[in-house]
């Protein structure tokens, strides 16, 4: 099974190397881009020279080839060959845009870092914003205009709309994918008021529809719930997985860090209550974690309203109520942690529960004083009347019932993510004309009469508002690849029947906005990447009248759960999301941060589930099989891969979407399975009682972590806020470190000469925050994307080959095995001092630098391996096949993807050894800046950032001069709770810990 | 019992002692030698599409290096000017002259001059222009009396043993950073002396270390 | 006298009525017979399995060294074991031919010779795996210190560089050990052989021996050189062998006693094969007069003694770890024996220590049957153990997160198989055309080489034992 998926992965990838010219530059060692490119950034051009280069690669004499260098014809402003560009810019994201530096390479986008003064982001990103680039360069985005499967040019599309919107009075269904930009909006109101009969539905398979709503039900007005978790001394999540998978991830996941963050024992932290069903990422952060099941998540929620009614005013609905929740021992501490700190703690629930939930949830809030202190509640500009989910339900209806002339289908996939039981696809077909806007060539695109390409944020005009309203442009960084229309593009189109570019739709929205000095306002716009002192208005809410009797009938109709049914819950993933991200293989090839599976969704089950399942309850080391279950609910059955997680809710399955895809790209296809037939309009977040059996099926998973206890060695060290406050250096004092009693003796611990290291170098050395840190894998991702990484696929991943340059173990911990504690430990090189690789390679490919990298020299390397064996943090990955060479010369046009490298990063070979080098590449540049720019010796603190560093939106990882005492990393270092993993091996390893600090609530112990 | 060998067959094994330990040598020696770059590359002088001379321009006319190769002193790559460059003067000069045609061509069609690349180290070597000019390596010291040249000819062998030459006793090519570019700076009497001054003045230190120039 | 003492004389080392022609005719006649049917079965055989080798590894080096079944944690895997396990069966060859020798270990002559051609034949099996488990074969070559244009040379704190120097010189010593020993009995062959090309190639490599006093007296001499050249090698290969596991850092390989540890157990090995090849050739060629019953019981006893030594290793391994106190080694040793690889662990134990406990029986030791079977099984132990050392301990080190279980791929095991085809295919080669005995020195330690074995009949009397009394002259 899983090799069949396997076998047409990179069947499908080899096949298509057909073209000559880059078998041939697949011979030569390291793949090269064009020196440097003309003007206009057009892919045109593009291709000519990546052609050019790459075809004289191949003709190799005694000589080396003959290289040519095709110089620009004109020089664009600023360019300077070799040299990066920063442009700021903005990815949007369902309603919302996330602001982004963009460092393009002559004129190729090829790394995406935060924008530091964008608030959505404030310099950091997530996984998403960093797989970006792949995304722009992804090959089997949709490349032409299609007339049912006949290719059509913009010119043809353009004469149809003319044509087929000039009569205004037709009834036209509009069904768009969430956006906040204004410029798009605009159209649309444009659009509504031409077409008078036109329906417009927004479908959003995972919006944040059901806290609107229940904000409407609780204040009378839609309106977005804006968290300052650094302002909450005391959280309470109820499955809200606000670190990775809400809207505003980034900006939650800085701001809770940033009350987590402990310099000193003076220093407090804020305290984590978690409520869910499955493992989320908040959950293994979480300070204490209560698994329930999904469906007993509103339960507890009433019992903990009803508790705290008996104190605070505005909870009258739940006095009195009592479920099976009310005696739990969790409801009374809560609910004292709760008022004991009023003002300053928030309740949480996830999107996906039912709006009843989240009106519960904004009148606790509320009757907390927390609205208007660490929550804002935002008024939204876009913000749709009604309930979507209903609306868009009842359009499909009406599709269905032809009651519509044509549809106009954009950016979303409703034919892979509406509910099964809407038919989403009989009833396109009742519809004489359909139009799709799209980027792949998806489900929906292939039902459509007319399917047009979409253009990559990252190569089209656009704008949008922040999660919180700033407002900003989405400036493009590079032609598009495929010639595509933007959404705004499109939809003008359609509005006007003719061609207008981004550029202007977007200008003359902007005029609005500035209506004196546009010029200027425009030009600072699209430096800072936002407008300054925009945001969307904060309301001062008070309950609506009549939500008490609401609430109250709500609570009458609440039923008692049934422990022993099995629920099934369904969640988006945490790498393809509802299955946007599908064909990208940096997302497909991250390890999920909780079962650190790649490839594929599996079923997430706890022990006790299993065995009543009948399927085994743990797996030996080594085997990497999982038993498949067949679930069914209602008339749909899915077989998926069952997975045993502790920490799962039992009787509870967790599910994610977004896999199985057939026909949307060659990653995507035929990796996991396709759970959208068990979404109803009834049950979007769970199934309350499904039927399970085994199929008696094993299946290959490719997991990157086999073993998940630390067998009690002290590699990630914790202990509780009190503990430290007792023992401040409770870390390094876990274990005793020979010679670090007094520096001078080092020679005395090793058999070979100490390196001295040159007063004029500075000294590397890096440092990673436990505490902070979330475990997002954001750091695996920008490193991939800086240092050029391949993918290696699931067969390889199965094999436990995974490249990835920075890991992050997960280990379980506690002593309640059906509960754990989880530790998230990103593992990057430790660039030991005395490194063990070194004194074992027979050829000095690994060696040490004067500024105390660990180096490690690919065109050197033979691949003995022994370097590999003889790392005691196991961080050496090794290229046992031809990984790039796959990864960047198959296919029919690889030069595509060739784009996406970092021309300051050696290609690896096969059969060489590879591993994390500090950004060294940054660090050079940073030294020759120095140098060129400034009599300084030695580069300023935070000149040199790497790539990990940079991502990281809990900033826990630093990174630095060790010379300069006044660094950061060095102030990091002298802090007590810093220490060395494995330094009893005296390696002395230049990268150090924080150790992990806890803040249980004593009355819990 | 007749004899098989005849009686010069006892010489054979020294013989072949000598010849083995001879040919090992040789071989070593071989490859060391003629698979050297110094041997395989120094002295490629490729025809160039448009037949520029650096004589002319730069030895007779005088030009800058740095007035077509720009961002030698701002970026790892000195860059082959874009034709706009060229066509500055070659707008009004020899503007019909057969051998610019291709530079016309690529002034109209904007598809770029195909210039063979002379000076080529491997993609696994990252070499930084500005790292060196700005410190006062002049660029004759690895690209030769280019002002003497009709043809671009690779003069040094650019290995790295040829490289590391350099940076480890980096005085011999150092000279004031205002005369990077003068193709025929001699080095004065006390260039030992003026050395160490530019080696403190810019604290020169060159990385002899992989990281350097491999990443 | 009161007292009656009997002088008990050795046992013969040459059973049965043999003077030196025949002998001579017993050795140098095997290569003259005609080709028989099973030897070219065996060598058809071998020949494939040798095929089946350079497919394999032709397909290794288009492919990468991903088709074998490494991972993120084990970085060596079967290839490793197997060159660590071919190089100890080579040692059996140059204890025997170069230590006994000097020790003046008489019975060392019937067995030297083709001790000494499997050593070479397993160093050359050994000698592939450093070549093709590396990822760049085509680079390999920066191994030794060659000028060029880059000014490196090689990293010579490397172990792995400490091995190619280690192996080259046994290989060459070991050769050139054999061959000159070879020389005199090239000679016979070449005054025996009928045929042009017989006479002239057998001449080619007797070098002009003619058998002269002169000749005899260099010849011994230089014999003497070499074994002292030789016998400090015995060690030094495998001890620098065992400095690949010892030097690292890795809990399992870091230990002290491992160069005497694994010099015991590749003599062990060795003499486990040359059983095993001896046996069959006796058989095969009926040599039992020149391999005798006592010859097999000393050898049983060496391998007796070895494995002994071995098992006597394997429990310090599991003191030191204990006495040491690092958790990370504790660890190490207990999964060994209790994790995840622990069924490879006990086949080890199994295989080389119980089972040679059987000779301290005498019956055992004397048996035939016996001794085969336990050759074999010891050798089977032997690779175990080398699979155990290099697999547990890299897949299960310091960070349990980046553990990864190592299951070898087809290829790793065709790999191993095909070495086997070469092995053959040259030792079939060597029993064919070469006197497989070293017929000029097992007559050296026949009662005939004693100068006074004609006059003095006491001495042959004395030989012969009681009942029996003969003359000289009788002869």
């Amino acid at each position: 099974m899983s090799n069949e998926n396997q076998r047409t992965y990179w069947k499908s990838l080899n096949e298509l190397a057909q073209n000559e010219e880059f078998v041939k530059a697949s011979e030569r060692e390291f793949p090269k881009e064009a020196s440097e490119l003309k003007d206009g950034l057009s892919r045109r051009n593009f291709i000519q020279i990546m052609g050019a280069s790459v075809a004289l690669a191949g003709l190799a004499s005694c000589r080396k080839p003959v290289q040519k260098i095709l110089p620009l014809r004109q020089q664009p402003e600023h360019m300077v060959p070799g040299n990066p560009l920063y442009y700021a810019t903005s990815m949007p994201f369902k309603d919302s845009v996330y602001g982004l530096i963009v460092e393009t390479r002559e004129g190729r986008p090829i790394k995406i870092e935060g924008n530091p003064e964008h608030p959505s982001t404030l310099g950091s990103t997530n996984v998403f914003q960093q797989a970006a680039t792949l995304e722009l360069y992804d090959r089997d985005r949709s490349r032409h205009i299609l007339q049912g499967d006949q290719q059509a040019s913009r010119e043809e599309f353009e004469a149809f709309c003319a044509e087929q919107f000039a009569d205004t009075d037709q009834r036209i269904a509009f069904i768009s994918e969430d956006s906040s930009s204004p410029t798009y909006l605009r159209l649309k109101q444009a659009v509504l008021d031409r077409f008078p009969n036109a329906e417009w539905v927004n479908h959003e398979p995972f919006s944040d529809e059901n806290r609107l709503l229940g904000n409407e039900k609780a204040f009378g007005q839609k309106l977005r719930t804006y968290h300052h978790f650094d302002q909450a001394k005391v959280i309470l999540s109820l499955d809200e997985d606000f670190m990775q998978l809400s809207d505003n991830d980034v900006e939650n996941v800085k701001r809770f860090s940033e009350a987590r963050r402990v310099k000193s024992t003076e220093d407090d932290m804020n305290r984590l209550y978690s409520v869910e069903s499955a493992f989320t990422l908040t959950g293994s952060n979480a300070d204490h974690r209560l698994r329930v099941k999904a469906a007993q998540i509103p339960l507890f929620l009433n019992a903990l309203a009803a508790r705290l009614s008996e104190s605070v005013d505005g909870l009258e609905a739940y006095r009195n109520h009592t479920n099976e929740f009310s005696q739990h021992a969790w409801i009374s501490v809560l609910a004292e942690e709760l008022l004991n700190n009023r003002g300053e703690s928030i309740v949480a629930a996830g999107m996906d529960h039912d709006s009843d939930v989240h009106a519960t949830v904004a009148a606790i809030n509320l009757a907390l004083g927390n609205a208007g202190t660490t929550i804002a509640y935002l008024e939204l500009p876009h913000v749709e009347a009604g309930d979507q989910n209903q609306r868009f339900a009842e359009v499909t209806r009406r599709l269905g019932a032809g009651e519509f002339q044509s549809v106009v289908i954009m950016g979303t996939n409703p034919v892979f993510t509406a509910p099964s039981d809407l038919n989403f696809a009989e009833a396109l077909d009742a519809v004489p004309v359909s139009i799709n806007l799209s980027n792949h060539v998806g489900e929906t695109a292939r039902l459509c009469d007319w399917h047009v390409n979409k253009t990559h944020f990252l190569e089209a005009w656009g704008d949008g508002y922040s999660y919180n309203g700033v407002r900003s442009i989405i400036q493009p960084m590079i032609q598009p690849l495929f010639g595509a229309l933007s959404e705004v593009e499109f939809l003008n189109m359609v509005l006007n029947g003719e061609y207008t570019t981004g550029y202007d739709l977007v200008r003359e929205t902007w005029q609005s906005f500035a209506p004196q000095d546009f010029e200027d306002t425009w030009a600072t716009v699209l430096h800072d990447g936002l407008q300054e002192g925009t945001s969307f208005p904060a309301v001062s809410v008070s309950l609506a009248n009549g939500f008490t009797e609401e609430a109250g009938q709500v609570l009458g109709q609440s039923t008692p759960v049934d422990e022993e049914a099995l629920e099934l819950v369904m969640k988006v993933d945490s790498r393809v999301y509802d299955g946007r991200f599908a064909n990208n293989g940096w997302l497909q090839e991250l390890p999920d941060s909780i079962t650190k599976i790649t490839w594929d969704n599996v079923a997430q089950i706890s022990a006790a589930t299993a065995r009543r399942i009948g399927i085994p309850d743990e797996r030996d080391f080594g085997d990497l099989d999982a038993h498949k279950i067949r679930i069914t609910a209602g008339d749909q059955t899915v077989e998926i891969p069952a997975w045993v997680i502790p920490g799962q809710a039992d009787n509870s399955i967790t599910v994610t979407y977004g896999y199985g895809r057939e026909g949307f790209g060659r990653v995507a296809d035929g990796v996991g399975t396709d759970i959208y037939p068990l979404r109803t309009t009834e049950n979007l977040l769970f199934h309350s009682d499904v039927q399970v059996e085994r199929t008696g099926e094993q299946y290959a998973i490719a997991s990157t972590q086999d073993h998940s206890s630390m067998e009690g060695r002290a590699l990630v060290r914790e202990a509780s806020i009190e503990e430290y406050r007792d023992h401040p250096t409770f870390a390094p004092d876990m274990v005793y470190i020979p010679g670090e009693v007094d520096e001078k003796s080092i020679s005395r611990y090793t058999l070979f000469d100490p390196q001295d290291y040159p007063e004029n170098e500075p000294q590397w050395g890096m440092s990673i925050d436990l505490n902070t840190c979330i475990g997002c894998h954001a750091c695996t991702i920008a490193c991939q994307a800086e240092n050029n990484i391949p993918v290696i696929g699931k067969r390889e991943v199965h094999r436990e080959r995974e490249m990835h340059w920075i890991r992050v173990d997960r280990y379980f911990s506690g002593p309640d095995e059906a509960n754990p504690q989880v530790l998230h430990q990103p593992v990057p090189c430790m660039h030991c001092e005395l490194a063990p690789c070194e004194q074992v390679c027979p050829v000095a490919a690994t060696t040490h630098s004067d500024d105390g990298l660990n180096q490690m020299t690919y065109n050197r390397c033979i691949g003995t391996r022994y370097c590999a064996n003889n790392c005691p943090y196991k961080v050496r990955r090794f290229n046992f096949f031809n990984y790039t060479k796959e990864y960047l010369t198959t296919g029919e046009d690889p030069e595509v993807v060739q784009m996406a490298m970092n021309p300051d990063v050696t290609i690896r070979f096969r059969g060489v050894m590879e591993k994390c080098t500090y950004c060294v590449q940054r660090i050079q540049r940073g030294k020759i800046e120095t140098k060129r720019e400034t009599d300084l010796k030695k580069p300023a603190d935070g000149t040199v950032k790497t790539a990990c560093q940079q991502a990281c939106p809990a900033n826990a990882i630093d990174f630095g001069d060790l010379t300069d005492t006044d660094s950061q990393i060095s102030q990091i270092k002298r802090n007590e709770r810093s220490y060395l993993m494995l330094g009893e091996l005296n390696t002395r390893p230049r990268t150090s810990y924080v150790a992990k600090l806890r803040n249980p609530n004593p009355d819990m112990a | 019992m007749a004899q098989i060998f005849p009686k010069w067959a006892n010489k054979v094994p020294k013989q072949i002692q000598l010849g083995l330990i001879l040919g090992l040598t040789a071989i070593v020696f071989g490859f060391w030698y003629f698979g050297s770059p110094e041997y395989l590359e120094v002295g490629y002088a490729p025809e160039q599409p448009i037949p520029y001379s650096h004589q002319l321009h730069v030895g007779e006319l005088g030009l800058d290096c740095r007035y077509c190769h720009a961002s030698v002193e701002e970026s790892a790559k000195a860059s082959i000017p874009p034709t706009q460059t060229c066509m500055g003067c070659h707008e009004q000069i020899a503007s019909d002259s057969p051998a610019l045609e291709p530079l016309r061509e690529s002034w109209e069609t904007g598809e770029p001059v195909e210039w063979i690349r002379v000076h080529d180290i491997p993609d696994l070597a990252y070499f930084d222009h500005s790292a060196h000019v700005n410190v006062g390596v002049g660029c004759v010291s690895c690209h030769g009396r280019v002002d003497r040249m009709q043809v671009v000819m690779k003069t040094e062998s650019m290995s790295m043993g040829w490289c590391l030459d350099c940076h480890n006793d980096p005085g011999p090519d150092l000279r004031p950073v205002e005369q990077v570019t003068n193709m025929d700076w001699q080095p004065p009497e006390d260039q030992h002396e003026l050395a160490q001054m530019i080696i403190s003045k810019r604290n020169i230190a060159p990385p002899t270390y992989c990281n350097a120039c491999h990443r | 006298m009161s007292q009656k003492y009997k002088y008990k004389p050795e046992p013969a080392l040459v059973e049965g009525d043999h003077d030196f022609g025949s002998i001579t005719k017993l050795i140098s006649d095997i290569p003259q017979q005609a080709t028989p049917k099973w030897w070219y079965i065996a060598f058809g055989i071998s020949n494939m399995v040798l095929a089946l080798l350079l497919g394999v590894v032709t397909y290794l080096i288009v492919q990468g060294t991903g088709v074998w079944g490494l991972n993120k944690a084990a970085g060596w895997g079967w290839a490793i074991v197997n060159f660590v396990w071919w190089v100890g069966i080579g040692h059996a060859g140059t204890l025997i031919s170069a230590i006994l020798f000097l020790f003046r270990q008489g019975w060392r002559t019937a067995i030297n010779r083709f001790a000494e051609a499997m050593t070479i034949f397993a160093v050359m099996c050994a000698g592939i795996f450093p070549a093709i488990h590396v990822g760049r074969i085509w680079v390999v070559y920066w191994m030794f210190p060659i000028p060029n244009s880059m000014q490196l040379w090689p990293q010579f704190f490397s172990p792995l560089l400490w091995d190619v120097f280690a192996v080259g010189t046994y290989f060459t010593v070991s050769l050139l050990f054999w061959y000159v020993g070879l020389v005199p009995d090239f000679a016979t062959m070449r005054d025996k052989v009928k045929g042009k090309w017989a006479k002239f190639t057998y001449g080619l490599f007797s070098l002009g021996w003619t058998g002269g006093n002169r000749q005899w007296q260099n010849y011994e001499k230089s014999y003497m050189i070499l074994a002292g050249l030789a016998a400090p090698l015995v060690l030094s290969v495998h001890t620098i062998v065992s400095f690949d596991f010892a030097v690292s850092i890795i809990p399992g390989w870091h230990t002290t006693i491992f160069p005497p540890y694994f010099v015991a157990g590749a003599v062990f090995s060795g003499f486990a094969m040359v059983m095993t090849l001896m046996l069959i050739a006796r058989k095969l060629y009926g040599l039992q007069d020149i391999m005798t019953v006592n010859h097999i019981e000393k050898m049983n006893i060496i391998i007796l003694v070895t494995g002994s030594m071995v098992g006597f290793a394997y429990i310090m391994e599991f003191f030191i770890a204990w006495y040491g106190g690092v958790e990370y080694e504790k660890f190490a040793f207990i999964n060994r024996a209790t994790g995840p690889y622990a069924w490879a662990y006990w086949i080890m134990t199994l295989c080389n220590v119980i089972s040679p406990q059987f000779f301290w029986v005498k019956k055992f030791r004397r048996s035939v049957v016996m001794s085969f079977i336990l050759s074999i099984v010891v050798n089977i132990g032997m690779w175990f153990e080398r699979f155990v050392i290099t697999v547990t301990s890299l897949a299960q080190d310091y960070i349990p997160g980046a553990w990864a279980y190592y299951t070898p791929t087809l290829i790793d095991v065709l790999t191993f198989v095909g070495t086997f085809g070469l092995f053959f295919t040259f030792f079939l080669l060597f029993l064919r055309f070469m006197p497989m005995v070293a017929m000029a020195e097992i007559k050296g330690v026949m009662p005939q080489a004693n100068p006074a074995f004609y006059e003095n009949d006491k001495m042959a009397d004395l030989a012969k034992g009681p009942g029996e009394q003969q003359t000289g002259k009788e002869r």
